[in-house]
């Protein structure tokens, strides 16, 4: 980048000396415009041979070469650096729509999956496991959390909401499958997992509005799915996952005197 | 300098020099485009490449702390919920807010350089020679689920005990790390916060100490 400058400057500068031999004591002093217009003999002197010689000289080809490197010089840094921001802030909506088989429920629109109210109470869920809808005001504690017994949907969800991946697992799953699941939550905040009845597919993991089963603890599209989704999913920027629920089993049946708000 | 050199020469013979004059106009613009583009590139690529990269000491530090941050915040609230003992109840506030705010301003840095708030690599990467030193999945001072499991269901003196207990290990650990950001790190604002994270957690070490020691004898 520095190169062009000093490059182009001999051949304007050409110019700029002649006029300047014209007047080196008083000029320099004084400032070059008003040393440079006003002695009209000692200028005359120095334009004189310069002139001719830029019009004889056709086409200046040297500044035009150093001009047409540097826009390439420039065009290239310029689309690195789109290149970067693109690439460093590549929203997790599109990480997570690259991984293969994720359902994106947020774009559905589903208004009882979007419903984020807290209501008291067992919910009925559009999906298994759920991956939103209406939900109870405690959440399901996410610290990392491994509950070997079945949790409430109505906390998980909402543990979801506040960023949460939610690791669910067919109940009776291999040992093996189970410890390689376990190993993905394990001391990771906004993480949880626990079994569920009647999983279609051996594992489903799911963030608020997005769900990925299949069949294999190992797959590493599991891992995708987490890095994509974990904190990044949260409705709820800088909830936290603690202070949740840490009891399995499902929700508590309310109290007989039945509050209904 | 441009303006410079084309006013004499167009002065002195206007109409041969007419077309050298234009020249130099065209280039004298194309210089200035170009100079524009330039700047505008460099506004673009210079700030980005200060930024603290994905697998940076900066970004693995503020991700892990982040995480580390949480289990005190949850050991916090369980005592300030549970104790009976108002220093008790002072000192958890006053981790659970502190260290809920530091995850705020870890969080949000990660944001502003277009970094996850959360990362691929394992927890302590960033760190070196911390191989091994993850168990279960926790990094060094952290709780494990039995003990926070204990915890919240502890009461009176054995909260209050196991709370000290816990906290000085998780400070202890905290410590270690944020000294080893301090060390690695020459970015002003995780230095800044990893030094007060020091700083302060080792002037808590010091009343949990006092603290444990009153709540034993009483």
């Amino acid at each position: 980048m520095s190169t062009p400058g000093p490059e182009r400057v001999p051949s304007t500068v050409k110019v700029g000396k002649t006029t300047g031999q014209g007047k080196p004591p008083a000029g320099k002093s004084g400032g070059n415009r008003p040393g440079g217009n006003r002695p009209a003999g000692k200028g005359g002197k120095g334009r004189k041979p310069v002139t001719p010689v830029k019009v004889a000289g056709g086409r200046n080809w040297g500044p035009i070469m150093v001009a047409g490197v540097v826009v390439l010089i420039a065009v290239g840094i310029i689309g690195y650096g789109v290149f970067a921001s693109v690439q460093g802030s590549r929203p997790w909506e599109e990480q997570v729509a690259d991984v293969k088989g994720v359902v994106n429920y947020r774009a559905q629109k589903n208004a009882q999956i979007d419903d984020r109210t807290h209501k008291e109470g067992a919910q009925t869920y559009v999906t298994n496991p759920p991956v939103g809808g209406a939900h109870s005001q405690t959440w399901q504690n996410c610290m990392g959390d491994i509950y070997s017994e079945p949790i409430a949907n109505e906390y998980a969800v909402h543990s979801l909401e506040h960023g949460a991946v939610w690791v669910t697992y067919k109940q009776g799953l291999a040992a093996d499958q189970v410890a390689a699941l376990q190993k993905k939550v394990e001391g990771q905040d906004f993480m949880l997992m626990s079994p569920i009845a009647n999983l279609d597919k051996n594992v489903s993991v799911q963030a608020w509005g997005y769900q990925l089963k299949v069949d294999d603890a190992n797959d590493e599209r599991i891992d995708a799915f987490i890095k994509a989704t974990r904190v990044k999913a949260s409705m709820e920027p800088g909830a936290a996952c603690s202070s949740g629920n840490t009891t399995t089993g499902p929700l508590p049946a309310a109290p007989a005197g039945g509050a209904t708000q | 300098m441009i303006s410079d050199v084309t006013s004499p020469g167009a002065d002195t013979a206007p109409g041969v020099a007419a077309p050298s004059g234009n020249r130099f106009g065209y280039l004298g613009v194309a210089l200035l485009l170009v100079g524009l583009l330039l700047g505008v590139a460099a506004g673009l690529v210079i700030p980005r490449l200060g930024n603290p990269g994905d697998d940076s000491v900066e970004a693995g530090f503020l991700r892990d702390m982040s995480t580390h941050h949480a289990q005190a915040v949850e050991m916090a609230m369980i005592a300030h919920a549970g104790s009976d003992t108002p220093q008790i109840v002072t000192l958890s506030a006053d981790i659970a807010t502190t260290q809920q705010a530091q995850i705020g301003y870890m969080q949000a840095w990660l944001r502003d350089w277009d970094l996850g708030p959360t990362g691929s690599s394992e927890p302590m990467a960033w760190m070196p020679g911390s191989d091994g030193s993850i168990v279960d999945g926790l990094m060094p001072g952290m709780a494990t689920s039995d003990q926070m499991a204990a915890l919240r269901k502890a009461t009176g003196k054995q909260l209050d005990v196991q709370f000290l207990t816990l906290m000085r290990a998780h400070h202890l650990g905290g410590v270690h790390m944020a000294q080893e950001a301090v060390e690695l790190s020459d970015d002003e604002n995780v230095d800044w916060i990893a030094q007060s994270m020091v700083t302060a957690q080792q002037g808590e070490i010091q009343l949990i100490d006092s603290l444990l020691k009153q709540v034993q004898q009483g």
